[in-house]
C-alpha cells in the first residue's frame, strides 16, 4: 500500500495560507521558473525583513515576474522605476522617510546586472552618503531577464550567449568581479554574501543588517535554473555546492573587516559544482586540453578562496557549512 | 484626499494569488511513507524508526506502546535479538547505525519499572477460542496479538513455567532471570489462560484441541537435537550441545573434560562453549562451517549469533575454527580422543546453489577428550506426527498456514524455511505469531489475512546534506575477570543516552518535520499546518501554486516527499 494522500479536497489552503507563522512579503502566484533561486531568497529577505519595509527594485526578472499587471506579489509598498537606478531611488525614499521622521527601513534590490554593472554608480553613491538603506543584490551571475548576456558578476570560463566557448574562449574570459572587497572598500557598517542553501544563515544576515542604522550591502548566491543549465529540482544542491567548494565563501564584513566566515569542514572538489551545470559543460570537452586546464583554474580559484577568508575551520565546528543546516525532529538545530 | 496606508496588507484584487501557477506543473509532489530499512529487516515487524521518532520527542511510553504493537517482550529481544536492524540501518553507510537493540531494551526496562499498561486497542469481544501451544515467544506472541484481537486465549505448555527456549536454553548472563520473569507475568495478566505442565501428546492430543478450540497455534519449536554422526561413528559418551545447556540450567551440572570441541555455529554452540570455559574447561574448541562477523564475510555465511556475543566468547577465551568441518573422530576404543578437522567452504555449484565443499589437504587433528555436537534442532514429532509428515520441520506458508489443515498453524523454530522469512530467532518467532495472529483473525472473520507493505527507502534516496556524523553511544560491559554464571555482561543505556542515541535516528522514509520544504519552496506552495496534515506530517501542498519545481522533494532529508507524474 502507497500511502499517497492527495489533500486539495479536503484542506481550503487558502484559509490556512492566511495564518502561516511567518510574514509573507512575496506571495505565490508570481511567474518565476520552476525552482528560481532568486525567487526563493526574496521570499526570505522579506520574510526576515518582516512587513516595516518599502521595497525598491531595479529591472530584472525579479521586477518581471513578481509584477504581471495588473497583479503584484508583494504585500509590502513596492517601486521600480528603471535599471540602473534601485540604489538612487532607495536613496530618495530614505531621505523622505528621514524628513518625515519615520523609521521604515528600506530595501533596495537588484540583481547582479543592476548591481555590479548598470546600476552601480547609484549603489556606489548611495553608500558613500551613509543612506540607511539595506541593498540585496540576488546574484544568479548574468543577465538573465534579458536571454543569459554575461555580466559583471559571471563566474570565468562559464557559457552565456554573450560568452560562448568556441576555438578562442572557453567561456567567460574575465574574472567574476569582486564587488564584496569594492563594497567593504566604502567603509560601511555590514556588508555579507548569503546563500538560499543556508536559508537560517541568510536569515541571520537580514536581521543583523535590518538592526544597523546606516547602509548595509547582502549579496545572495542565487541559482538560475535556465542560465545555470540546470534542473528546477537541485536549485539548492548546486548553491550548496558553490559554497562547500570555495567558490562562493559565506563572509560578513564590517567596516571593511572580514568579521566571520562560514568554515568548510571538507571543501568538495569544484568538478561537482561544474558539472551538475550546462553552462560549464564544455569544461568536460573530450580532447581539449583547455577544458582540464580550465576546471584547474576554478578550482585554484576556490582554493584562493578558501585561503584569503580563512574558511577551513578546525575540527567539528557545529557553526560551519556542514553544521548549518542540520535537521532535528521538530526544526532545525538553531535558528 | 487623505491617504491611508495598510502596512503587510494587500488589495485583494490585484494580488497575484488570482493567478495559479499550478496549471504549469507536470508533477506533483507527494508525502509518501516509505519503509525504512530497520523497519523492512526487523523479523518481529516492529517500525523502529516510528518509535525512535517518539522516544526523541520526548515520551518514551509512547515509543514502548509502538513498539509493542509489534513486538510484546523488548526486554528479552532486546537482549538477545541478532538486531538485523542495526545491519539495515541506514546511518550505518555513513558512521555508525543507531543503538536499536539498546533502545529497545530500555524502553522494555522502563516499561517494566514504570508498570506501563499494554495498550489494546478497542474492538468487539470475540466467542472464538484459541489455543496456542508452547509458551515460547512464537506462542506468547501469537497469544499476546489474539488478545490484542479480543479472543479468548488459552496457551499450553510442558513445563511449569512460561517463556520456553528462553528460560530452558538462553544463559542468566545474557538474559537475567528476573527480567524474564517480570515481562512474562506482566504479558500474561493481559487475560491469557495459562495451562502449564501440559504436553501435546502426552497430556492432551491434537485432535482434542481441535475439537475444543475454533483455532489452534502450535508454537512448540525445535526441542530434538539433530542427528549428528561422523561417518556413522558416534561417540559412547555423547552429549547434544542444547542438552548439555539446559541441563547446566536447570540444575548447573555440567561435564569438563580437559579439552571439548563444540561442533556448531549457532547461539547454542556460543553459549555453551563461554559456560565451559567459565566452568574451568582449559581449551574450548568451537567447529564451524560457517565465517567469522568481519568485512569479509558474506551475510548467508556469517556465524549466526551476534557480533557482540562472539566478540566476548573470544575475549574470555573460546577457540574458533571457521570454516571446518569434522571430518573423522578419532577414538581410542569408543572415546574420543581427538578429531581430525579439514576446511570448507560454501561455493555455488554448477546449478548456481551454495553447497559446502571440502578441500582435500587440510585436514588438522585437534587433540580433545569430548566432542559436543551443537549443529541445531528439529521438532519433537510426539504428538504431531500427522502433520509433519516424516518431515525436521513444519512446511507452511509466512502466515503459519499449512496445506489442508484449515484450523492449524504454527510458526517459530518448529517451521521450515519461507522465502524472505528466515526463522531460527527469538525476534524472528515474535514475528511468526503476530502474523500467526492475523492469519487466525482472517480465518475465523472469513478474509484473506493481510500484511502491511509500504515500498523501502533507500540510502540514495535520502539528502545527507542535512546530517551530521555523530558518535553511536557505547555501552557498559562487564569487565572479563568480574564475569560469573549469573550476572548479565551487558549493560543497558541511561534514560540520557537513550534520548541521543535516537536523535541519532534519519527518520528514514517519514517526515520529522524539519520545515525543509517549507522553507525552500521559491513558490510559497507548502504550508504549513499541525491540524491538518492528515498523513501525519505538517505540512500540505497547495496544488493551485505548484509549478512542480521538485525541490522540496530533492531537499526532503528523509525522502518523504515523491513526484508523481500528472495525468495529461
Amino acid at each position: 500500500m502507497t500511502d499517497t494522500t492527495d489533500l486539495r479536497d479536503v484542506v481550503d489552503t487558502s484559509a490556512l495560507r492566511a495564518r502561516q507563522p511567518r510574514f509573507r512579503g512575496l506571495e505565490a502566484g508570481h511567474r518565476a521558473c520552476q525552482g528560481c533561486g532568486e525567487a526563493l531568497a526574496a521570499r526570505l529577505v522579506t520574510e526576515a525583513a518582516g512587513p516595516d519595509v518599502i521595497l525598491t527594485n531595479a529591472t530584472g526578472c525579479l521586477e518581471v515576474f513578481s509584477t504581471a499587471w495588473p497583479q503584484s506579489a508583494w504585500r509590502v509598498p513596492w517601486l521600480h522605476s528603471l535599471f540602473e537606478n534601485s540604489a538612487a531611488i532607495a536613496s530618495g525614499v530614505e531621505a523622505a522617510l528621514k524628513a518625515q521622521g519615520r523609521r521604515t527601513k528600506v530595501i533596495a534590490q537588484g540583481g547582479d546586472g543592476g548591481t555590479f554593472d548598470i546600476g552601480f554608480q547609484a549603489l556606489s553613491g548611495m553608500l558613500e552618503r551613509m543612506h540607511n538603506v539595506l541593498y540585496v543584490c540576488y546574484d544568479n551571475e548574468a543577465y538573465m531577464n534579458t536571454g543569459i548576456q554575461r555580466s559583471g558578476s559571471t563566474p570565468h570560463a562559464a557559457m552565456t550567449t554573450t560568452s560562448p566557448p568556441g576555438k578562442e574562449r572557453m567561456g567567460k574570459r574575465h574574472m567574476k568581479k569582486d564587488l564584496l572587497s569594492i563594497i567593504a572598500a566604502h567603509h560601511i557598517p555590514y556588508a555579507a554574501s548569503a546563500s538560499v542553501a543556508y536559508p537560517q544563515d541568510l536569515r541571520r544576515k537580514v536581521r543583523r543588517a535590518m538592526e544597523i542604522d546606516g547602509p548595509t550591502f547582502l549579496l545572495i548566491h542565487s541559482p538560475c535554473p535556465l542560465g545555470w543549465g540546470h534542473d528546477g529540482t537541485v536549485s539548492i544542491e548546486v548553491a550548496r555546492l558553490a559554497v562547500q567548494t570555495g567558490l562562493f565563501p559565506l563572509v560578513e564584513l564590517e567596516r571593511g573587516e572580514v568579521a566571520s566566515v562560514m568554515p568548510i569542514r571538507k571543501p568538495v572538489p569544484v568538478v561537482e559544482y561544474l558539472k551538475r551545470q550546462g553552462r560549464f559543460r564544455h569544461l568536460f570537452a573530450d580532447g581539449d586540453h583547455r577544458a582540464r586546464e580550465e576546471r584547474e583554474h576554478l578550482q585554484a580559484l576556490a582554493d584562493y578562496n578558501i585561503e584569503r577568508y580563512g574558511l577551513m575551520g578546525d575540527g567539528d565546528d557545529p557553526f560551519d557549512s556542514e553544521g548549518a543546516d542540520t535537521i532535528r525532529r521538530g526544526g532545525p538545530a538553531r535558528a | 484626499m487623505p491617504v491611508t496606508m495598510t502596512r503587510g496588507a494587500f488589495a485583494k484584487a490585484g494580488t497575484s494569488l488570482a493567478f495559479k501557477t499550478g496549471t504549469w506543473r507536470s508533477a506533483r509532489p507527494v508525502h509518501v511513507h516509505a519503509a525504512a530499512p530497520c523497519h523492512r529487516a526487523c523479523p518481529a515487524g516492529e517500525d523502529q524508526q516510528a518509535w525512535l521518532a517518539r522516544i526523541q520527542e520526548g515520551h518514551p511510553q509512547a515509543a514502548w506502546e509502538s513498539l509493542v504493537a509489534a513486538n510484546p517482550i523488548p526486554a528479552v529481544t532486546g537482549r538477545v535479538c541478532p538486531h538485523p536492524c542495526e545491519s539495515a540501518c541506514n546511518r550505518g553507510k555513513m558512521d555508525e547505525p543507531i543503538a536499536i537493540h539498546a533502545l529497545e531494551r530500555w524502553l522494555g526496562d522502563e516499561a517494566i519499572r514504570h508498570g506501563w499498561a499494554y495498550p489494546i486497542p478497542k474492538g468487539p469481544a470475540r466467542t472464538e477460542r484459541v489455543a496456542v501451544v508452547g509458551a515460547g515467544p512464537a506462542g506468547l506472541s501469537a497469544a499476546y496479538h489474539l488478545v490484542r484481537r479480543h479472543y479468548k486465549v488459552t496457551l499450553f505448555d510442558s513445563m511449569p513455567e512460561a517463556g520456553g527456549l528462553l528460560r530452558s536454553a538462553i544463559p542468566p548472563t545474557r538474559l537475567p532471570r528476573d527480567v524474564l520473569d517480570q515481562e512474562l507475568a506482566r504479558l500474561l495478566a493481559l487475560g491469557i489462560e495459562f495451562r502449564q505442565r501440559t504436553a501435546l501428546g502426552r497430556d492432551i492430543t491434537l485432535e482434542e484441541l481441535k475439537t475444543e478450540f475454533d483455532a489452534v497455534f502450535l508454537g512448540i519449536g525445535a526441542g530434538k537435537s539433530r542427528h549428528w554422526d561422523v561417518d556413522g561413528a558416534v561417540p559412547a559418551d555423547l552429549h547434544e550441545g542444547l542438552h548439555l545447556l539446559k541441563e547446566w540450567l536447570q540444575v548447573g551440572a555440567l561435564p569438563t573434560p580437559k579439552a571439548v570441541a563444540i561442533h556448531g555455529g549457532g547461539n547454542t554452540a556460543v553459549d555453551l562453549a563461554r559456560v565451559m570455559k567459565r566452568a574451568g574447561v582449559a581449551e574450548v574448541h568451537l567447529i564451524t562451517a560457517s565465517g567469522l562477523p568481519g568485512p569479509d564475510t558474506e551475510p548467508d555465511d556469517v556465524l549466526n549469533v551476534v557480533p557482540r556475543e562472539f566478540e566476548q566468547a573470544v575475549e574470555e577465551g573460546v577457540k574458533f575454527y571457521p570454516h571446518r568441518t569434522i571430518n573423522r573422530l578419532i577414538m581410542r576404543g569408543s572415546k574420543v580422543v581427538g578429531v581430525e578437522m579439514v576446511r570448507l567452504k560454501k561455493l555455488p555449484g554448477a546449478n548456481g546453489r551454495k553447497t559446502r565443499v571440502a578441500f582435500e589437504g587440510t585436514e588438522t587433528v585437534l587433540h580433545v577428550d569430548m566432542v559436543v555436537p551443537a549443529i541445531g534442532e528439529v521438532v519433537d514429532p510426539a504428538g504431531v506426527e500427522a502433520l509433519l509428515h516424516g518431515k525436521d520441520y513444519f512446511a507452511c506458508d509466512r502466515f503459519g498456514r499449512m496445506e489442508g489443515q484449515g484450523r492449524v498453524f504454527v510458526g517459530g523454530d518448529a517451521r521450515a524455511w519461507v522465502k524472505g522469512y528466515p526463522n531460527g530467532t527469538v525476534t524472528a518467532a515474535v514475528g511468526d505469531g503476530r502474523r500467526a495472529a492475523e492469519a487466525i483473525d482472517a480465518f475465523l472473520s472469513g478474509r484473506e489475512p493481510a500484511e502491511e507493505d509500504r515500498p523501502p527507502i533507500p540510502y540514495e534516496k535520502l539528502n545527507l546534506a542535512y546530517y551530521e556524523s555523530s558518535a553511536r553511544i557505547r555501552l557498559p560491559t562487564l569487565p572479563l575477570d568480574s564475569r560469573n554464571d549469573t550476572d548479565e555482561i551487558e549493560g543497558g543505556p541511561t534514560a540520557a543516552q537513550a534520548a541521543t542515541e535516537a536523535d541519532r535516528c534519519f527518520s528514514c522514509g517519514n517526515c520529522l518535520a524539519c520545515d525543509n520544504c517549507w522553507t525552500l519552496c521559491p513558490d510559497s506552495a507548502v504550508i504549513k499546518t499541525v491540524d491538518q496534515a492528515s498523513d501525519g506530517s505538517h505540512y500540505v501542498f497547495d496544488l493551485d501554486y505548484c509549478k512542480g519545481c521538485g525541490l522540496c522533494a530533492h531537499e526532503c532529508p528523509c525522502g518523504y516527499i515523491k513526484m508523481e507524474a500528472e495525468e495529461e
